[in-house]
Formats: C-alpha cells, sequence, structure tokens
C-alpha cells in the first residue's frame, strides 16, 4: 500500500509537471493580463501588458493582444491633438476585442476605410454605461481633444446602475490568490474549458451544507409586461441620471446600438431629446453570412467588418472629415 | 453517481482507503462495507429505488435457498419462475409497461377501434433495473441447473446483487464468478490495483475523449437528419458507432478497474468489438456478460443449435430480438435485433459463427491480411447500418434516415455544430482504432509498454487528449443508464 500512495503521488506530480509544460508549449491556455484601478477609479489594464488570448479546446480561436500605454488593448497609442482627427470607441468586450488580432480590430477596419483617421478604442470588458461615462469624465482632458466619440450600448444590461462605482468583484480576480493560480497555464486552460466546474459546484455546494438555511424567498421568474415596462423605465432613468452627472455632450457623442434589441421607450426618448445613435441591425440583418463568432456571441470578423462600415458611413455623414480622405468602402 | 464525475472521484478514494485500512480484516467486514457503500452509490440518484434492490434481492435469495432444497423437479420448477416472474415483473412494469399500452392502443386505432390513452403512467426507469434483474435471475438459474449452491451468507449475496460497479450498466456478472469471490476475504494486491488504475484511466478516456466529444456531432446530425445530405448522414451513424463502443466499453473498463481496486475480477464486457471478422466474432466481442447471459439462460434452453436447422434459427431470431427488447421499451431496439439475427444467419448456416472464437484478427502478426482488413470493413458497415435503428428516435426517423442516404446520395462538408474543426476528431479516431488495434490481444491491459518512459508519455497522451476534447456542453450520463 506504501508503494502504491507513493507511486500514485510521484506519477501526479510528474504528469501535472508534464501538462502544464504541453499546455504551456502548444499554447493552450490564455494569458490574463492584469486588472488595474488607476487614480481616478477607473478600472482598466495595467500599461503595456502584451500576449495571447485563447478560447475553448485544442486552440478554437487565438489571438494576440497588446495593451497599450493607456491600459486598452489596441495597435496604436493614444495621443490625442488639436489638428488630427480622432474618433474614440467606447465600449465593453465587443470594442476590446480579445477575440481577434489587435491588428484586426474595428478601429484598424475604420482607419483603412478612412485613413486619416486615428480611432481609440477604449473597450474592456464587462463595462456598462456607467463606467463609460466616468471614463470619459475622468479622463475629460483627453476627450475633449478626441473629435467624436461612439458609445456601445446594449439597453438590457448597460444602464443597471444610475452612479459609477468600482466593481470588487472583477477586480477581485487580481487577489493574490487568483494571480498564483493563474500563473499555472494548465490550470487557467482547465479553468477555460469548464474542466474546474464540477469541482467548484460541489465545493460550493459542500460549503453551503453548512452554512445556515436561509428561508428561500418564492422568486417568479416570469416577466409580466408590466414588469418590463417597469424595468425599462428604471433603466431609462439610470440613463439619464449618468448623463446628468457625468456629462454628455450631444454635438460628439453618438450611441452605437441595436434597435432590434432596444426598447422603443429609449429609442423615442433618445429622438425625442436629440441623442444621436448608430444602428446596425439593418446591415446585420440583410448580412448573408453570420456576424458573431460560433463558440461565443463576440462578432466574427465579419461582423466586426459591418460595424466598422457603419461606423465609417456615419462619420462622413457627420462630415468631420473632408471626403477627399474617404476611400471606397 | 456518475463514473465520470467528481462525486465518484471523492467517493472511490473514500471507498478504497475504508475498505483497505479499516474493513479489511474479514471477508464479512469487507462485504458489509461494500453494500453500505454500493447502497450510498446508488441512493445518491434516487434512495426511493433501492428498495427495488433489495426486493430484488430478497426474493432471489430466498427462492435460491428454496430451489436447492426441494426435491422434486417440480416444486424447483415453481420457484424458479416466481424468481422469473419477480425479476420480469419488475422490469415489465417499470421499462415495458407503456411501451405495451401505447402499442395496443396504437393497433386498435390501425385496425378502426379508435381508445383515447388513459392507462400510460409517468414511471421513472430505476438505473442499473435491466442488469441487476438478469443479474439475480441467473443466480436463481445457475441453482436450477445445479451449476451452483446457493449461498447462505445473505451479506454476500446483498453485495453481489448490488456491487456499485457494476451495479447500473454491467456487466453481468455470474454469482459463480463474483459471489465466489464475495465469499474469500480480499487481500491487498499491488498488481491488481494499479492494472485497475490504468483501465479507469483508460476507460475515462474512451468516455470524454471518444465518446462525449463524438456525441455533439451524433446528436446534431440525428436530431436534424432531414437538414443534411446523405454523406453527412453516414458519416453521424459511423461516429455514434464509435460513440457508443467507447461510451459502454469506456463504463465497463471504469467499472473492472474499480473492482480491482478492491480486489475482484469482474468479468470482460468488450474485446474490441471494431476488429471483428464477422457478425458472429461481433457479438462474442460486444457486451460480452449479456450475450453470454442470452446463450445460457434463452439460447441453450430453448435448444440451442441442438435441434434442426430451422429451430436453430428460430433460437437466433428469438434471442436477438429478446435482446434487443431488452435495451429499451421502443420498435426501433427490436429492429435492431432483428437487423441483427437477419446478419447472424447466414454466418450460423455456412457453420462459420465459430471460428473466430479463440483468436484476434492479426493473430500472430503485426499487420492484418487484406482478406481481414475487408471482412472488419464488411462487419463495420453492417454493425453501422443496423446502428440507425438503435439511434433513432423512432422507426419512422430510422427509415427517414436510410432514405435520405439511398434515394438522395450527396456529399457535403459537414460543420461541427460548436465550430470545431472535424479534422481532430478524425485525427483522434485514427490515432485511437491504431492503438486499440496495437493492444488487441488483452483488453484489460491497455498500457501494456515494456518502458516506464514509453508508458507515462501514453498516460500523459490519453489525459491531455481528454483535456483537448473535453466537451462541458454535452450531457455526461452513460447511454447504457437508459437501458
Amino acid at each position: 500500500m506504501k508503494k502504491l500512495i507513493f507511486k500514485s503521488s510521484l506519477y501526479l506530480f510528474l504528469l501535472l509537471i508534464t501538462l502544464e509544460v504541453l499546455v504551456r508549449v502548444f499554447y493552450l491556455g490564455k494569458d490574463n493580463p492584469t486588472r488595474l484601478l488607476d487614480e481616478h477609479k477607473v478600472e482598466k489594464w495595467k500599461p503595456n501588458q502584451h500576449g495571447y488570448s485563447v478560447t475553448g479546446n485544442r486552440k478554437q480561436n487565438f489571438s494576440e493582444f497588446n495593451i497599450n500605454s493607456s491600459g486598452f488593448n489596441s495597435y496604436r497609442e493614444f495621443n490625442p491633438k488639436h489638428g488630427k482627427i480622432e474618433v474614440a470607441l467606447v465600449g465593453d468586450s465587443f470594442i476590446e476585442g480579445f477575440h481577434q488580432h489587435y491588428y484586426n480590430s474595428i478601429g484598424k477596419k475604420i482607419e483603412k476605410f478612412i485613413p486619416e483617421i486615428e480611432i481609440y478604442e477604449y473597450g474592456y470588458a464587462g463595462y456598462d454605461f456607467a463606467d463609460q461615462l466616468h471614463l470619459i469624465h475622468s479622463y475629460q482632458k483627453d476627450f475633449d481633444l478626441i473629435d467624436h466619440v461612439i458609445l456601445g450600448i446594449k439597453f438590457s444590461n448597460d444602464l443597471e446602475r444610475d452612479t459609477y462605482e468600482v466593481v470588487t468583484s472583477r477586480l477581485a480576480l487580481e487577489s493574490p490568490l487568483n494571480k498564483t493560480l493563474k500563473k499555472s497555464k494548465l490550470l487557467v486552460y482547465c479553468s477555460s474549458i469548464g474542466v474546474l466546474d464540477p469541482p467548484q459546484i460541489f465545493i460550493r455546494k459542500a460549503i453551503n451544507l453548512f452554512r445556515p438555511k436561509q428561508k428561500k424567498e418564492l422568486v417568479n421568474n416570469h416577466i409580466t409586461p408590466k414588469d418590463k415596462e417597469e424595468l425599462e423605465r428604471k433603466y431609462l432613468a439610470n440613463f439619464e441620471h449618468l448623463v446628468t452627472k457625468y456629462g454628455y455632450d450631444k454635438k460628439r457623442f453618438t450611441l452605437l446600438l441595436d434597435t432590434r434589441i432596444t426598447p422603443t421607450l429609449f429609442l423615442s426618448y433618445l429622438k425625442e431629446n436629440e441623442y444621436s445613435y448608430i444602428d446596425f441591425s439593418s446591415s446585420f440583418t440583410s448580412s448573408d453570412q453570420p456576424t458573431t463568432l460560433i463558440y461565443d456571441r463576440h462578432w466574427n470578423n465579419h461582423g466586426r467588418e459591418l460595424i466598422a462600415n457603419v461606423i465609417s458611413e456615419h462619420i462622413q455623414k457627420k462630415r468631420l472629415i473632408s471626403q477627399q480622405f474617404i476611400c471606397d468602402f | 453517481m456518475l463514473f465520470n464525475s467528481i462525486s465518484f472521484f471523492i467517493f472511490l478514494p473514500i471507498v478504497f482507503i475504508l475498505y483497505w485500512f479499516v474493513f479489511s480484516k474479514k471477508t464479512s467486514f469487507q462485504n458489509a462495507f461494500i453494500l453500505i457503500a454500493s447502497y450510498v452509490f446508488y441512493a445518491l440518484w434516487d434512495w426511493r429505488f433501492l428498495f427495488l434492490i433489495l426486493a430484488s434481492t430478497l426474493v432471489d435469495y430466498f427462492m435460491g435457498q428454496l430451489i436447492f432444497k426441494s426435491p422434486s423437479g417440480k416444486r424447483r420448477k415453481t420457484w424458479l419462475w416466481i424468481s422469473i416472474l419477480f425479476n420480469i415483473g419488475l422490469l415489465g412494469f417499470f421499462k415495458y409497461y407503456n411501451f405495451f399500452v401505447e402499442s395496443w392502443i396504437d393497433l386498435l386505432n390501425t385496425v378502426g377501434y379508435p381508445i383515447t390513452n388513459t392507462w400510460t403512467l409517468q414511471i421513472i426507469l430505476p438505473v442499473g433495473i435491466s442488469f441487476y434483474t438478469f443479474q439475480t435471475m441467473s443466480y436463481s438459474l445457475d441453482i436450477y441447473y445445479n451449476r451452483l449452491t446457493p449461498t447462505k451468507n445473505f451479506i454476500s449475496f446483498a453485495t453481489f446483487v448490488g456491487f456499485f460497479p457494476q451495479l447500473v450498466a454491467g456487466p453481468i456478472e455470474r454469482a459463480s464468478n463474483l459471489l465466489t469471490q464475495l465469499s474469500k476475504k480480499r487481500n491487498f494486491d499491488y498488481r491488481q490495483c494499479t492494472d485497475g488504475l490504468k483501465l479507469i484511466l483508460w476507460g475515462l478516456f474512451k468516455k470524454v475523449a471518444i465518446a462525449d466529444a463524438i456525441a455533439p456531432i451524433v446528436d446534431d446530425i440525428f436530431a436534424n437528419y432531414t437538414d443534411h445530405p446523405a454523406s453527412t448522414l453516414i458519416l453521424g451513424v459511423c461516429l455514434f458507432s464509435f460513440q457508443v463502443y467507447g461510451d459502454f466499453s469506456g463504463y465497463s473498463d471504469i467499472a473492472i478497474g474499480t473492482s480491482k481496486m478492491l480486489g475482484i475480477e469482474l468479468m470482460s464486457n468488450f474485446k474490441f468489438p471494431t476488429f471483428s471478422r464477422n457478425v458472429a466474432e461481433y457479438w462474442q466481442r460486444w457486451h460480452i456478460s449479456l450475450s453470454t447471459w442470452f446463450r445460457h439462460y434463452l439460447y441453450i434452453p430453448l435448444g440451442g443449435s441442438r435441434g434442426s436447422k430451422l429451430s436453430s434459427v428460430r433460437n437466433i431470431c428469438i434471442i436477438f430480438i429478446v435482446s434487443g427488447f431488452w435495451h429499451g421499451a421502443n420498435w426501433t431496439f427490436i429492429a435492431w435485433g432483428a437487423i441483427h439475427a437477419l446478419f447472424y444467419i447466414p454466418v450460423f448456416l455456412m457453420g462459420k459463427n465459430r471460428i473466430y472464437m479463440n483468436n484476434v484478427v492479426a493473430e500472430n502478426r503485426m499487420l492484418p491480411s487484406l482478406k481481414e482488413v475487408l471482412q472488419i470493413i464488411s462487419t463495420f458497415i453492417l454493425v453501422t447500418f443496423s446502428r440507425i435503428f438503435f439511434r433513432s428516435e423512432s422507426i419512422t426517423d430510422a427509415w427517414g434516415y436510410l432514405k435520405r442516404i439511398f434515394s438522395d446520395f450527396s456529399f457535403e462538408q459537414y460543420h461541427h455544430p460548436l465550430g470545431y474543426r472535424m479534422i481532430d476528431y478524425f485525427i483522434l479516431l485514427g490515432i485511437f482504432i491504431l492503438y486499440e488495434f496495437r493492444i488487441r490481444r488483452d483488453e484489460r491491459s491497455p498500457f501494456k509498454f515494456k518502458s516506464r518512459i514509453v508508458r507515462f508519455a501514453a498516460y500523459t497522451l490519453v489525459i491531455l487528449s481528454m483535456l483537448l476534447f473535453f466537451d462541458d456542453t454535452t450531457d455526461r450520463s452513460f447511454i447504457y443508464f437508459q437501458f
């Protein structure tokens, strides 16, 4: 029995080491850039990081990312100045684009359409409207130099809060324990493909067994039209509050949204109050090719191409730049 | 509790440690502990159905005693029939009741007597019922045929019926093998234990990297067969062949490996059926514990092949159709069994049903001959063809699937529903087939390498493959649990 325990432990140890090496050699596990909460309490990536984002088993999606000195994934540095034309894209993971090579981002595609323009991509996974406006507010000096700002918004997700607060759960991912665990690429890989979900659920269940039982509240998952209306009104109120609190330049700012999933209440409000928006729904609906990745809901290359296209058209319409700079698209 | 679940990987080491460190002094302690562990194992799925196992155990324990003690043949037969009727009754109620009611109503509706169905019941099929009822029946039958002396030790018998590694999906053990081992004290054997661990690893590989990885493709093709071209439908059924093999043989390997860790040897259930040279050999290598059960307890009592050719053919038809029906209460399984009977009968009539009994393909060679390759391919095609019925939800679906293959053949590249590269799966299956061919002589030693380094490399590759092909979107339960 002693021999069995000794040899099993030895084999297990050697297997883990070998697997760790293999996962690193074949680059199966993704690199996790470090998060940062800056002096303005803006959450972003620690500047000047470089690595690879991997999705799924067997490197189903493999792309390189580059965190610039501003703390966002982009091939370029953000250096707004008078005399240049800059457009900022502010949004969540769709703008951040870890699922694509950083040289193949929406910003880069727009720059290909309009070569004389610089696109600054302020994308960060999980950013909602409060994050976005707080970022702009905190870096007002920079943003005042930027000619146009486009803010990605999904009504059902991005307006849950009426004020900005640091999302501690996201920053908890930077705890010393998490950082240490992330050093093992094998662990990162196993976690990303779901191998660690069952043990995690099991541990959670086991812990709950020893916790005092709380009275279960009856939760009605059915959302009535009245509930929906109330929620929409609440989100709209949040929008108004955020805009009032952090400021919103209607002349320079434009929302990027999908009218297929945006309530009429919000769209009417935007029109009535002269908030401009770019609607990408029609170009997505008329596309004969899929616009999202198969394994996750982010835009694929074609989807990003369409987004770049509608944004470029918008810039053209806004006549931010003289017609001579615009390429055919 | 599933063998591929985290609960099992906590449960097994606890059982292992307690079994060898705390309860190893006496046979009775060992058996009592295994019995408790087995009931816990089963109760974690649904404790209410433990009473069924207990009832089946009690009935066959006492019927076994009564059959043995009865002097007259008539009495013995009565006790035997009580045992058989009880077990078949359990199966009939839980597994076949709704099927019979629905089939009867369909028949009446077809002949012009429309009836509204109000008799079907919402019945949960108790996991493993088809396996443990057959196992307990074999005990009574063996005593009846004077092949076995009944045990007086109820705990040993209850352990034989409820032995957790093989309780829910076999192998369907015989008392002569398992109960005999349970009657003796087991001593820790390092070699046996490590062999068990290796089999568990190999079984997990077959389940996780082969069966579960292929499952989303097969599910997609069978669920949407009307949208796919013939080439995809052929691919779907071929992959299903590997899925069901990986799933069930993987389960059996884990069951055998787990038993080995507890010092108990279970019978082999699979001996590389992919390399069968005819359908008869296939049945000597596929689900061996069930096919031998039917041979011993149905085919031979019916007369086997001792009578005329006609009666032998009749007996073959009976065992294949019953075997199909054992798999599930659906006409698709009966059709599957009948198709296998049709494939088997010509082999039997040509007297070639036993020619490959004691040898494997390329017995003393490294590579198979061209003839053997052709035989293997043709057997695979036949067996795979029958699986269309095995996998389809209904006869109509199976027929529709077949019709699309034969009436409108077209080729189109298939894309994985989750966006993975299909080539990865073909490479994996190719390597798997070649590896199984290499180890074809011994189903119990999947890592038989002299060099320790090569062996270690094989373990690493197997685990790496599991990590590469792990799919958390798949339902991870075993296919044969539904039977």
